[in-house]
């Protein structure tokens, strides 16, 4: 199961739950120490995603956020158009064809959130390169969340600040695990690892599929990827 | 195979930069605007005397900017974390830049108009304690006013920076906002410090200040139709997110206030009353007053119509 090869790669990677160690446990024998910097990278396959909402629960659960508060939502999309048959089953009203998106931060390399904040709580983790927030720095000026093209912030109704996906950073990640989302996920949806790592299961995975980045042409380099459901018939 | 796949909802809710905001940029503009035109005449002119005009932008400058900053502090998620937009910087920031300009130019501006209102401080007991403070600081009026000239041009154009940084936007995020937020500014501030230099500190309408503000008003409005005409064009032949936003300015309740609010009183207004209406009225008082008040209200919608048109139209 891809799930379990890469949480044996992660955890090997992260020593005994430090992920300080992470680029230096990463190198393998032929890679140099500067392209040892991880980049850590989601990826959501359309194709196994049924929208059951389990990674929703799980990032809820793992982050201590509030009630009905989750850093990722499901967005369903159809190709029927209203009022037409569907291209499916043919009916002109129907629920069968659904496919998800996940909506959340897309932890951008060049990250307009982290530029226009203010007071650097919006910043980047200086060892894994991820997004992510240090809530006892912001201000609540909201900055971020204009700025965002992904309209991936909002603000922690318990805590008054800003806040997004940071791969579970300060929950999971720093115990050594996987990010919970990708944890829960029963059907292989989410995929997370290293891209600079060409031994990682991420990395082989982009490789062989066609994965797509939401706006890429904003140039925020996101790091989630994205393998759409091909489209069938029509 | 980029653009195959996009998202539409987001995780937060409505437009991330409500109206305080908006009334932030309104108030920034004005005090910057007003203090501005006052020292550029003061310089140019080389006026040693408190001139009325030079009482009412101090007055206006001041008042605006506290409201301004009132309505920053209250618009955060939570106000009681103000201090730390105040103790931790990032150079990076547009914001961060204009909190250093604005803890600079907010004590000099209340400097600034001290000197200006002494007269006034002195007939008033109860601001008797200020006189020692103002005879203290009397050598270092002259910096004070160079430095806060180019603080006041500063604020009013950060506040175009701040929110022409949102990449996301293309209404906003263009370079021109600046340039037509300092315009829009020095016209209103001018406005606002006209009416009340005549109100409150009983300034000739006729006087020679009034005059050269009466001359400059034209040209700065004309900036600033060329730069709203600018943005317009840029977005009508830009790629397809700005063509896509072109239509903030023919749909939507958004349009109305850029029409009638914007171009109707704020450019229509001050041009009607001064010359589709005869000698008598447009040098009336009456035509005085109400055209300042165009300026000022049609710059206040602009303010609205960047910020809510703007968010509401994202690529
Ligand atoms: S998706 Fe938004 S919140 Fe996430 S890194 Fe990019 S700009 Fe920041
Ligand atoms: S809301 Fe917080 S994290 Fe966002 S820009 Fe403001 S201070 Fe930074």
């Amino acid at each position: 199961m891809s799930e379990n090869i890469e949480r044996r790669r992660f955890l090997k990677c992260l020593g005994a739950g430090s992920l300080m160690l992470a680029p230096l446990g990463c190198s393998v024998k032929e890679q140099t120490a500067q392209d040892a910097a991880p980049h850590y990278v989601m990826v959501f396959d359309q194709n196994k995603c049924v929208g059951c909402g389990g990674c929703k629960e799980a990032c809820n659960k793992a982050n201590n956020l509030p009630e009905g508060r989750s850093r990722v939502v499901l967005e369903q999309q159809s190709s029927a158009v209203a009022g037409q048959a569907c291209p499916h089953c043919g009916k002109t009203d129907c629920d069968c064809q659904r496919k998800y998106v996940r909506v959340s931060c897309q932890q951008c390399q060049n990250a307009p959130c982290v530029s226009v904040c203010p007071t650097g709580a919006a910043h980047r983790d200086p060892k894994t390169g991820i997004v992510t927030m240090d809530a006892s720095k912001c201000a609540g000026c909201k900055y971020c969340i204009a700025a965002c093209p992904y309209n991936a912030r909002y603000i922690n109704s318990e805590t008054d600040v800003a806040d997004n996906c940071d791969f579970c950073l300060q929950s999971k990640l720093a115990k050594g695990e996987l990010p919970a989302c990708v944890q829960e996920c029963r059907y292989d949806a989410l995929v997370f690892g290293d891209a600079n790592d060409p031994n990682s299961y991420v990395s082989r995975l982009l490789a062989v599929k066609d994965s797509v980045r939401v706006k890429a042409h904003l140039g925020t380099e996101p790091s989630l990827r994205y393998i759409p459901i091909v489209k069938l018939g029509v | 195979m980029d653009g195959t796949l996009e998202f539409t909802m987001g995780l937060s809710e409505g437009v991330a930069w409500p109206w305080p905001i908006a009334v932030y940029l309104f108030f920034a503009g004005i005090s910057g605007g007003a203090l501005s035109v006052a020292l550029f005449i003061r310089f140019y002119k080389q006026q040693s005397a408190n001139t009325p005009f030079l009482k009412a932008s101090a007055l206006i400058a001041f008042v605006t900017i506290a409201l301004g900053m009132l309505c920053l502090v209250l618009d955060l998620t939570n106000p009681l974390f103000f201090w730390r937009i105040l103790v931790y910087y990032n150079l990076n920031s547009v914001m961060s830049v204009g909190v250093i300009a604005l803890s600079a130019y907010i004590p000099l501006v209340a400097l600034i108009a001290l000197f200006a209102l002494e007269e006034e401080i002195r007939r008033l007991p109860m601001l008797a304690p200020l006189l020692p403070l103002i005879d203290k600081l009397r050598p270092w009026r002259r910096s004070g006013e160079a430095l806060v000239l180019v603080l006041a041009l500063a604020v009013c154009a950060y506040t175009g920076f701040l929110i022409s940084a949102l990449i996301r936007f293309p209404i906003i995020n263009t370079s021109v906002l600046p340039a037509l937020f300092v315009a829009s500014g020095l016209s209103a501030g001018a406005a606002a410090a006209k009416m009340l230099a005549v109100g409150l500190f009983k300034e000739d309408r006729h006087s020679s200040d009034m005059q050269i503000l009466h001359g400059a008003e034209w040209p700065i409005m004309f900036a600033e139709a060329l730069f709203l005409f600018m943005i317009i064009m840029s977005l009508v032949t830009g790629n397809a997110g700005a063509q896509s936003a072109f239509e903030a300015f023919h749909t939507g309740s958004w349009s109305m206030v850029f029409w009638l609010g914007v171009v109707g009183v704020g450019f229509g207004g001050p041009l009607l009353l001064n010359f589709a209406t005869g000698e008598r009225f447009s040098h009336s008082s009456q035509a005085f007053y109400l055209s300042g008040l165009c300026a000022v209200s049609g710059m206040m919608c602009l303010r609205m119509f960047i910020l809510y048109a703007g968010q509401n139209f994202a690529i």
